[in-house]
């Protein structure tokens, strides 16, 4: 059947020009591949080439003088062995604990908070996202002020308490606090907005009906809530495991834009570690391998994480 | 009329778009376009120099000498970046990143001398002055300021610019309130040694609470390590075939020790040096003396604000002279314009602009004929009392003993300097602080 | 909505919660407006003080800190990066939620792996050599490139796409005769212009925040915001007031933003979370 012996046809849809129905069956095979090549395209280039370069740089020696030499797995066995990674390691790991535990269990009370009957609703969710709309590196100046040994307003406030002033960038616990606050007080209110949207969607029956069973409040939040956030709960954990365990901003900028992290790198995270080791002693293969088990930790991570996150509340 | 609605917004975005794209593409293209403006056209439009620099406070003292030159030179103008007052850590990694990958280095960068073994091993990085005819330049220096300026193949990359001697500075507020003698000439005459100079901190620290004798280790280790390098070969880190001695330099130890027991018996105030919070501490008050070779005057001066004039004051240095420190100005090839790159390092290293710094801010020049001067000779600093500088200083540079310095002294200090910081702060063990200063020392020489 | 209402401790709480949100930006225009000698005395001061204007018009007469051509670099990259991840996405999106064909989950299941590559810290050192043969380190190409695409954008707008629009719209309008672009462009696309505006935010928040890979492939003089703060705080390092201007005027942009479409950023924001 060609088209010109439809003509009806051809008045229900005005335009259809002569091979149309070729060009349809194209379109049909062919466009959805063409709708999704953009994103292939660039994750080749900026994914995969990038991938399996860092594979490549990291099996050789780079050396600031510029000599380059086949090292094959070296770069790996040394970086196993070296104290520095290891540390980086431990402080983005405990780094990641100390702001991801409050900062969700705050972000799912404040939710809880949020999802009252409330005045002024939209200013106070306004309020609690204000963080998120600020520059990193701009608030993280602010809070190195405020965690300045002589002059910081935190240390002269634990003075009324009677604490000694802490030397917030030299002390490896205080300063991965600091950091973490600056962490939390960036998301918390983000992650507390994500939580709220995912609570507006339990359905009210569920809560009437444990009511009449005569489930306080509280019972209600552990039996209904949490489980049915399981999903959102996910998404945000997975994101600030990528985030937490990639941190490099805040401890950057917290040791004056000095990739350091502290005179003994008490607050160097995996991320700054390859930076340093990549751009400012240019061993461009051990930046590289390093880069690899950044990626597995985050692997790890992430995996562990959704497993836990699966059994939060009684799993079904 | 919603789809309309929806449409124009999705219009909108994408124009946003395109012109987003647009203003990306034209403040790259406008980038290379006038920075690979032909020298020759300089009379068309002056031609700007980038001059890159490090240091703190006044740093290279660059200020009133840039001004003079500018309002001299129509066509070609001086813009000076400080880009951080901390060499080893920060300034020093970023500029090899820039002089590697040919974009990003200013037309004229300082170096300080812990970075210029590197620089010397690679010529590919750096225009060669004497194509612009600076070879003349050679009777202006000390013979050792200007050999370090020579590449491995005889090519001059680098123009001398000061040189560090040595001294203390004080605060006479604090010394006073401590009931210790202000005058300089009685001060100097209460350490003789580095001993006599930690009793005197003792004593200092017995009257005074809320301000430590010293700023933290670190000036003042390097103040020793300079005097006992003399000592010692004039080998810090490295010996002379660039092999790592920092466990073998006694000059190293000596010096280490001399920084653990300031920071054991409680005289520092724990700052590293450079770093903002070190810096508001001279503004402060938290600490009454530091190291000061005569470029840290510039920095203590430009730290302290107007308002520190007359509380500062010169001393001289236990242990008699030594040298700290002093720089070097280079054109690097990636230079657009390296010929009136070369005019900017000749006019900033010439007699006349050194001497100037001098007397202005206190950089001690390497010019052999600004030394000469008796303006410099003469010198006196405001900011410190009226301190006769000229006179503290002329005596170092006439005995000062050039030290050398390996090809990555500069990452080997950083890495020394943060294990005697972390001492000092308490992260790195007393007992502890040795093995790991040479641990490591030999991992960031990698 | 449930009917709940709050108390006591939920009202306290959530006034603590908005205190400390505001807090850091109140105290960074405290520092921002008062001396430097003010910004390092103990007591800290409390109350604003008069040197707002003169210290942000030096931050911006200081052409050393590049400020203004840090936030035009920074809008720019933020800019070009949202749009071409929404587009690419919300293309991607539609392909793999609407249509049928054939290696779909296989290239769905493909996306879903590349999101947990962190490709901007594991890439950097290939990344930054390639911006370095191709003499593109200090451009804004070099940080636009490698952000173009992004596999949690088309994750989220094939979610979306998902439960904004229903099969059958889709195959009614096939039938209708209309091209798949053309179902893209009038169908779907008004459909998932929330899931598009979550994204958008998003991605414009994370490139505006974007620090590490610039700091290593930006230099100075041609800056994103972040960097300018960062040689901000390098260069002046006692200058404190001049330093908490540059914070300040890095921020205010952002928060004009938020301030006037903030009903719709939050709501989308929700929406968006759900959906997703």
């Amino acid at each position: 059947m060609s088209i010109d012996t439809l003509p009806r046809a051809v008045r229900h849809t005005p335009h259809r020009p002569p091979g149309r129905r070729w060009r349809s069956r194209l379109d049909v095979k062919a466009m959805p591949y063409t709708l999704v090549s953009p994103y292939f395209i660039l994750f080749a280039a900026f994914g995969l080439f990038p991938l399996a370069f860092t594979l490549y740089y990291s099996l050789y020696d780079y050396d600031l003088a510029g000599t380059t030499e086949w090292a094959g797995l070296e770069n790996y066995t040394k970086l196993l062995a070296d104290e520095d990674f290891w540390n980086a390691v431990v402080n983005t790991v405990g780094m990641f604990f100390l702001a991801t535990v409050p900062q969700l269990l705050l972000a799912l009370f404040l939710a809880n908070a949020l999802n009252k009957r409330l005045r002024l609703r939209l200013a106070i969710r306004m309020s609690v996202l204000l963080p998120l709309v600020t520059s990193v590196v701009a608030v993280a100046v602010v809070f190195t002020q405020l965690y300045a040994r002589d002059w910081g307003l935190v240390n002269w406030i634990l003075g009324w308490f009677g604490v000694d002033a802490l030397n917030w960038r030299a002390e490896r616990i205080p300063s991965w606090i600091a950091i973490a606050t600056m962490v939390d007080w960036r998301w918390t209110g983000y992650n507390a907005i994500i939580f709220l949207a995912g609570m507006q969607t339990i359905p009210k029956d569920l809560y009437e009906a444990a009511a009449i069973d005569g489930a306080s409040r509280r019972r209600q939040f552990w039996q209904i809530t949490l489980p049915m956030l399981r999903p959102t709960m996910i998404f945000v954990v997975l994101n600030s495991t990528i985030g937490g365990l990639t941190l490099f901003s805040e401890p950057t900028t917290f040791y004056n834009g000095n990739v350091d992290g502290g005179s003994q790198g008490q607050f160097q995270t995996v991320a700054m570690f390859i930076v340093k080791q990549g751009f400012r002693e240019f061993d461009y293969g051990y930046a590289a391998a390093a880069a690899w088990l950044l990626f597995l930790l985050i692997l790890i991570g992430a995996f562990v994480n959704f497993m836990f996150v699966r059994r939060i509340g009684g799993t079904k | 009329m919603m789809i309309r609605k929806r449409r124009g917004g999705l219009a909108a975005a994408s124009a946003l778009a395109a012109a987003a794209l647009a203003a990306a593409s034209c403040s790259s293209g406008g980038g290379t376009a006038s920075s690979s403006a032909p020298a020759s056209s300089a009379a068309a439009e002056p031609v700007t120099i980038r001059v890159q620099t490090f240091g703190g406070g006044s740093n290279f003292g660059y200020k009133n000498a840039i001004t003079k030159w500018n309002a001299e030179h129509k066509d070609i103008q001086i813009k000076e970046e400080h880009l951080t007052d901390q060499f080893e850590q920060q300034y020093w990694p970023q500029m090899i990143q820039w002089l590697q990958a040919g974009n990003g280095a200013g037309d004229v960068v300082g170096i300080d001398e812990g970075g210029m073994g590197l620089a010397k091993a690679h010529p590919e990085w750096w225009a060669d002055l004497k194509e612009y005819g600076l070879d003349s330049r050679q009777g202006d220096f000390p013979a050792w300021k200007w050999e370090n300026g020579l590449t491995a193949d005889g090519k001059l990359f680098g123009l001398g610019t000061d040189i560090g001697g040595m001294s203390i500075c004080y605060r006479t507020d604090l010394f006073k309130k401590a009931g210790l003698p202000t005058d300089r000439e009685k001060v100097t005459a209460l350490w003789p040694s580095w001993d006599a100079f930690m009793k005197v901190g003792q004593q200092f620290q017995g009257k005074v609470k809320d301000s430590k004798f010293a700023d933290g280790t670190n000036t003042l280790y390097q103040v020793v390590l300079y005097q006992e390098a003399a000592k010692n070969g004039n080998v810090t880190y490295f010996d002379k075939e660039n092999n790592l001695i920092v466990d073998k330099n006694p000059a190293v130890k000596t010096a280490f020790d001399f920084a653990t027991k300031m920071s054991q018996q409680g005289l520092t105030a724990k700052l590293r040096n450079f770093t903002d919070e070190w810096a508001a501490g001279t503004q402060k008050g938290s600490f009454a003396t530091l190291g000061c070779p005569s470029w840290m005057l510039g920095v203590v001066s430009g730290n302290a604000g107007d308002k520190g004039k007359g509380q500062w004051d010169v001393a001289g240095v236990p242990g008699g002279g030594g040298n700290w420190g002093g720089s070097w100005l280079a054109v690097p090839k990636q230079s657009k314009n390296p010929k009136e790159a070369a005019m900017v390092a000749d006019y900033l290293t010439n007699a006349q602009t050194e001497a100037s710094i001098f007397t202005d801010f206190g950089n001690m020049p390497s010019n052999t004929k600004a030394q000469q001067d008796a303006a410099v000779q003469g010198a006196k600093n405001e900011f410190f009392n009226d301190a006769p500088i000229g006179e503290i200083f002329a005596k170092s540079a006439e005995t000062l003993q050039p030290v050398f310095l390996g090809v990555k002294h500069a990452q080997v200090k950083n890495a020394i300097e943060s294990v005697i910081q972390g001492m000092d702060d308490g992260s790195v063990g007393y007992d502890k602080a040795w093995k790991q200063l040479v641990d490591d020392a030999v991992k960031a020489a990698g | 909505m449930t009917n709940w209402s709050p108390t006591l401790i939920t009202r306290v709480m959530l006034a603590l919660a908005v205190v400390l949100s505001a807090f850091p930006l109140y105290w960074m225009l405290v520092i921002a407006s008062r001396t430097n000698s003010d910004a390092v005395s103990v007591p800290p001061p409390f109350l604003p003080g008069g040197n707002l204007g003169e210290n942000i018009v030096a931050v911006l007469n200081n052409e050393d800190a590049h400020f203004l051509l840090g936030l035009t670099n920074s809008f720019i990259v933020a800019s070009v990066v949202t749009v071409s991840v929404v587009i690419i996405s919300t293309l991607a999106g539609f392909s793999f939620a609407s249509l049928n064909f054939k290696g779909r989950n296989v290239l769905l299941l493909a996306v879903l792996l590349t999101m947990a590559v962190p490709l901007q810290q594991m890439g950097v050192v290939p990344l930054y050599r390639l911006m370095v043969s191709l003499e593109w380190t200090g451009t804004l190409k070099a940080v636009i490139l490698p952000y173009l695409l992004n596999g949690f954008g088309v994750f989220l707008m094939t979610q979306y796409t998902r439960q904004a629009v229903p099969m059958e719209l889709v195959e009614a309008a096939r039938v209708d005769g209309a091209a798949t672009l053309r179902i893209w462009w009038s169908v779907v696309l008004p459909a998932v212009r929330p899931g598009m505006a979550v994204l958008g935010i998003n991605t414009f928040m994370l490139m505006w925040n974007d620090f590490m890979w610039p700091l290593i492939v930006l230099t100075p003089d041609n800056p994103t915001v972040q960097i300018a703060i960062t040689s901000l705080n390098a260069r002046f390092s006692t200058n404190y007031t001049l330093i908490f201007a540059g914070t300040a005027l890095s921020i205010i942009p952002l928060i004009a933003v938020f301030v006037a479409f903030g009903r719709q950023i939050v709501g989308g924001l929700m929406e968006g979370a759900v959906k997703a």
